[in-house]
């Protein structure tokens, strides 16, 4: 999805300090090379497909379509190296440091897999690398932060605000502005000052494109595309597959928490109003002098008071479906994968199984294909927490 | 010029009136008011500190605009520094018409040049400080000339407000050259003057500085901020 000047409709543009308009300049002139030279496109791909572990499989997932009423597919992006559609991006932006001659790499993360991802393709290509993340993201994902050390990343503990993705963006954009001479800004999400938006979705599309694909071959599109929303990178990445087939409905869900009510969610689009942060004018969750308000998700990937632009464009156009399940809901859809198709998902995954599995009377005799964007392995501590409650 | 940046209502609306009097009396040209938002992306912690202290005292952008208002009679040129949402929430067009005839301007961290003119277009009327930076190309000139501010707000750190500026480099000084040759607006140093010799070397090099962190750090206790203003002058 291209942007018009920086905006999709009137989201996003460059809402960033002065000093670094230069390096915006700079990447997207040298994002728009990379993407058109033929080279730098066949190296991406080889990377995804030998590295990475590219195309990944659409899995028809039967036990549960016999038990809901509806043909459920999942895209398997759980199976990439790093566990989760990161990998994608940050393997496109790190072949795309290389080649502006960066030598550091900084980002943000909140589950941890864009930081694990980051700090593999940081490794694979000899970058230095820092990862800021919130401690209380630290706290609750300390698998992926064990990674991110062995693969030689430094990770920075942000000790700011809730102490979360949110902070951990604005950490990340301080180093920015401090080191922009020599370091890339390896934003996780379609989020942030265009160019990020148009090509962290660039760098992503590669998920949608396989999975109409898949279905192109079988003779049937899906009826039905879902993914979560956080920042919105996976959805993104499997929506832009679909985008013109209007006989195709796409359903972004966001994380409900555990209330509609300021606090205690990330449901940006379904509650948020317009509003200009980090980077770019978007959906925020704000109070009415336009604090960013607080949020919460069971998921640490979904938990982000902001949103893509692209996203917003996309609900007022009406094209995008966008809904939120509770914290509950996507937990019992994370129990009903595992028990029932021996797949453990990723947290923030759960969302859109969640939205799918709670929706049956809509989708019945439907094909739904909901984007399975990361495994569950670091959540089991979180899962573990959350079975001792309700014991 | 001579600014002083103080963040609005803080620690409190009266100690904040009394600072922003003792600023006026010690001889600065400027003040600029610091109307808090919560996601500070261009403050370091001492800014950022104060403006999360005063949100959570309940400190809104309409009790520092009103702050303002209240201390028009005070002869010192005023700006505001806020962030774009803030003004974005409260309606661009509002906001503007609200603090016509206060406030000379207003410098916004987070809208950079480019990003102006759409609050322009979008009915802000009051003028909006252009910024320049270590990383200003000849060919930006044209844009932050476009403004109607009289001033050129020019980040002299390559990070956030309480970073140190180094007034040696050849590579600053050549920077405020380059600006300085390419526009009739004065040329204000911002982010990173602390003490009398820095705000010296700023006067020299430009046409004035301003002075955040090392202020609003005494923002607490009034006798010390007064204190410091002379080490200033």
């Amino acid at each position: 999805m291209r942007a018009n000047k920086g905006f999709y409709g009137e989201y996003g543009g460059q809402f960033v300090p002065e000093i670094l308009m230069p390096a915006l300049d700079e990447l997207e002139e040298a994002y728009r090379a990379f993407a058109a030279d033929d080279s730098s496109m066949q190296e991406f791909h080889r990377y995804l497909s030998e590295y990475a572990g590219r195309p990944t499989p659409v899995y028809h997932s039967k036990n549960i379509s016999a038990a809901c009423g509806f043909e459920l597919y999942l895209k398997r992006e759980d199976l990439l190296h790093t566990g989760a559609h990161k990998v994608n991006n940050t393997i496109g932006q790190a072949l795309l440091a290389k080649f502006m001659g960066k030598k550091r790499i900084i980002a943000e993360t909140g589950a941890g897999q864009h930081g694990v991802a980051t700090a593999t393709a940081a490794a694979l290509f000899g970058l230095k690398c820092r990862v800021y993340m919130g401690s209380v993201d630290i706290e609750r994902q300390m698998p992926n932060v064990k990674k991110m050390e062995l693969l030689g990343a430094e990770v920075f503990p942000v000790d700011d605000g809730l102490r979360t993705l949110k902070d951990a963006i604005s950490a990340a954009l301080k180093d920015w502005v401090t080191n922009v001479i020599d370091t890339h800004y390896l934003l996780g999400t379609v989020a942030g000052p265009h160019p990020f938006p148009e090509m962290v979705a660039f760098f992503h599309a590669v998920t949608g494109t396989e999975a109409r694909g898949y279905f192109t071959t079988k003779g049937a599109l899906p009826d039905y595309v879902v993914a979560c929303v956080g920042g919105g990178s996976n959805a993104m990445g499997i929506f832009q597959g679909f985008l013109d087939d209007p006989g195709v409905t796409l359903v972004g869900v966001e994380a409900g928490g555990r209330s509609l009510a300021p606090g205690g969610n990330a449901a940006t689009l379904t509650l948020g109003t317009p509003g200009i942060f980090q980077g770019a004018l978007s959906y925020l969750l704000q109070n009415d002098s336009g604090q960013v308000v607080d949020v919460h998700s069971v998921s640490a990937g979904l938990d982000y008071p902001g949103i893509g632009p692209q996203h917003g464009y996309l609900k007022d156009a009406g094209r995008v479906r966008y809904t939120s399940v509770s914290d509950d809901q996507a937990l019992s859809a994370f129990h009903e994968l595992v028990r029932r198709e021996g797949i453990i998902p990723a947290l923030e995954s759960s969302h859109a199984l969640a939205w799918a599995l709670d929706n049956a009377g809509e989708l019945r005799g439907k094909r739904v294909l909901v984007n399975l964007s990361g495994r569950g392995d670091k959540d089991l501590g979180i899962i573990e927490q959350q079975n001792g409650v309700k014991r | 010029m001579k600014g002083i940046y103080l963040v609005g209502c803080y620690p409190d609306a009266d100690t904040f009136t009394r600072s922003f009097a003792a600023v006026a009396e010690a001889g600065f040209d400027f003040l600029e008011v610091g109307i808090p938002f919560n996601d500070p992306i261009a403050d370091g912690p001492v800014i950022a500190g104060a403006i999360h202290e005063s949100l959570a005292r309940g400190v809104s952008p309409s009790h520092v605009m009103e702050n303002i208002e209240s201390l028009s009679h005070i002869p010192i040129k005023k700006y505001a520094m806020t962030y774009a949402n803030i003004i974005h929430a409260y309606g661009i067009p509002e906001f503007s018409k609200r603090m016509t005839g206060l406030l000379e301007g207003v410098i916004i961290p987070d809208i950079p040049n480019r990003m102006a003119r759409l609050f322009r277009e979008k009915g802000f009327s009051l003028p909006i400080v252009p910024f320049a930076t270590l990383e200003t190309r000849e060919s930006d000139m044209a844009m932050l000339n476009e403004s109607e501010s009289n001033i050129i707000y020019f980040v002299g750190v390559r990070g956030i407000t309480g970073s140190k500026s180094d007034f040696t480099t050849p590579e600053l000084v050549e920077k405020i050259r380059m600006i300085k040759d390419n526009t009739d607006k004065k040329v204000i140093i911002g982010f990173g003057i602390k003490t009398g010799s820095d705000a010296r070397q700023a006067c020299a090099l430009g046409d004035g500085y301003v002075v955040g962190t090392e202020a609003v750090m005494r923002q607490k206790k009034p006798e010390a901020l007064k204190a410091y203003l002379r080490s200033l002058i």
